[in-house]
């Protein structure tokens, strides 16, 4: 037990382990969550998009000169409309998600490095490394409050809406007859997760956001044999490796972004190994 | 008598295509109805109009005395194309509970799922209730979506050749199963097919559609006639498909 306590209560004792475990549990959940559907939909891509569509949007508020904490309200709604303009080309256009969301990545990433050069010579430099790769163990209030709030929404809005976007995602056609609002609903899920990204990136950095969203839901896919078992495998896999990654990155002295999605694929491995056949 | 569905000079574009042209034909409460026709001849367009997924140029569709979309549970729909996803996690059950809520079942009750059995049973699929939807052969799924189409005890079922991709036996057994069915004296049906021993067996009347209504009448009436190849009509003379009327199979 004493080796135990040093583990893990040790870290404990300080406010910003307490801060970035909080933080990532909350990203967890709504990430795994959105991930289910996301992934069901084939839509695993587009989150990484949205991730750098995010980049784009911190750029354009640091640009208007909004502090790195703040520049996350120009973000919000800029990758939001992003997310839709996806779906709309999507809908429209007989490009597929894959190819709408390889534009509109590529260009909100170029558009974030101009916004970023364009700044005042004498505006405070930006530390890119850390909008890249994320910044959990330095997450202040402020941003555990938002990161709660958005993932208490994102609960909420899946309890709700959970069961009629399921049945859209097995057919949507029967969906449709069924009186569900397929598309409507498919523009909410991306919404939605551009607003789960737009938090993440804050915490775990554009680069590894996206496998918040993807990875739980993938290994819970290859265990699970019915939504109900998927969505709880896939928040279970999420909270153990955010808690087991971030203790090790405490121990290890690395960034947790890197040590907790180490511990989301070896858990996907895993999985893979155990897979039911 | 009242109607379970009446068409009225229906007209569908799609694409800029006319694929239905002033078709008007209706079928009475407890009537079978057969819709034959060539391939591309609107067979399928007709279900989907009287759906409500596929809006109408001109005319109108009276669906159980409502518009097409709007008789919710009282129609029963049997799609051809089974479009739902490979990949996501469908067993039986999920599909006829998701059926009668009409919202996927996170969780299935045990109400639910004896009632799931039951409309199983009807189909001669209770055994299927716990199989993956992604396991199961051509006769077999056409059976569980044959039991959803059932769920709500529909007044009208609409279907889209349920014996297509399914075997001699098979087929066999589902026309019994059909003939069953349709042996409850207040449900309708619209159905789909190729199959003449189908129209025979299953229907009061048929139809023959070829982007209009070419013929209308008892099954054998139509079904006897001397139908000109189907190419005299769609463009393709010379491959006019084998199936491109009510052939007896």
């Amino acid at each position: 037990m004493g080796e135990l306590a040093d583990l893990v209560v040790a870290p404990l004792g300080q406010g910003f382990v307490r801060r970035a475990l909080g933080a990532g549990l909350a990203l967890g959940t709504a990430g795994a969550l959105l991930g289910v559907f996301v992934v069901q939909r084939g839509l695993g891509l587009v989150s990484d998009g949205l991730a750098h569509a995010t980049f784009g949007g911190l750029a354009l508020g640091l640009l208007l000169g909004a502090t790195p904490d703040r520049a996350i309200w120009v973000a919000l709604p800029f990758t939001v409309a992003v997310a839709l303009a996806i779906q709309q080309l999507r809908r429209r256009t007989t490009l597929g998600g894959d190819v709408a969301t390889g534009v509109f990545f590529a260009v909100s990433f170029a558009a974030g490095v101009l916004f970023l050069g364009l700044r005042a010579a004498h505006a405070a430099p930006v530390n890119v490394e850390a909008l890249l790769f994320g910044s959990l163990l330095a997450v202040s209030p402020e941003a555990l409050a938002v990161t709660s709030l958005v993932s208490a929404l994102v609960v909420a809005l899946l309890l709700g809406v959970g069961p009629r976007l399921a049945y859209a995602t097995f057919d949507p056609e029967l969906a449709r007859l069924a009186g569900v609002r397929v598309a409507a609903l498919e523009s909410l899920l991306l919404a939605t997760t551009a607003l789960v990204v737009v938090v993440g990136v804050k915490t775990v950095g554009v680069v590894l956001v996206s496998a918040f969203v993807v990875i739980p839901a993938a290994t819970a896919q290859l265990l699970g044999r019915t939504l109900g078992t998927i969505v709880v495998l896939a928040v279970a896999a999420s909270l153990a490796s955010t808690a087991l990654g971030l203790f090790a990155s405490y121990h290890l002295n690395v960034a947790p972004g890197a040590t907790i999605i180490l511990t989301l694929g070896a858990l996907f491995f895993l999985a893979l190994l155990l897979r039911r056949r | 008598m009242s109607l379970a569905l009446a068409a009225r000079d229906v007209v569908v574009e799609l694409g800029g295509k006319r694929i239905l042209d002033g078709v008007s034909f209706e079928v009475g409460r407890g009537e079978f109805a057969a819709l034959c026709g060539p391939n591309g001849g609107g067979k399928t367009t007709f279900l989907r109009a009287a759906l409500g997924l596929v809006p109408l140029a001109r005319g109108e569709i009276e669906v159980l005395g409502s518009l097409p979309g709007s008789a919710g549970a009282g129609v029963g729909y049997l799609p051809q194309a089974k479009a739902f996803s490979a990949a996501f996690p469908a067993r039986v059950v999920d599909v006829i509970v998701a059926a009668r809520r009409g919202s996927w079942p996170f969780r299935v009750g045990a109400a639910e799922r004896e009632h799931a059995r039951a409309v199983l049973a009807r189909v001669g699929g209770e055994r299927l209730i716990d199989s993956e939807l992604r396991g199961l052969s051509g006769g077999e799924l056409q059976r569980v979506f044959l039991a959803r189409a059932l769920v709500a005890d529909p007044a009208l079922l609409l279907l889209d050749e349920p014996t297509a991709g399914v075997d001699e036996r098979g087929r066999t057994e589902f026309l019994e199963l059909l003939e069953a069915i349709a042996a409850r004296d207040d449900l309708a049906a619209v159905l789909v097919t190729h199959n003449a021993s189908a129209v025979r067996r299953l229907a009061n009347r048929a139809v023959y559609l070829d982007r209009t209504l070419r013929a209308w009448g008892p099954p054998g009436e139509v079904l006897d006639r001397e139908w000109e190849p189907a190419g005299a009509f769609s463009g393709h003379d010379h491959d006019a498909p084998k199936d491109a009327r009510c052939e007896d199979a």
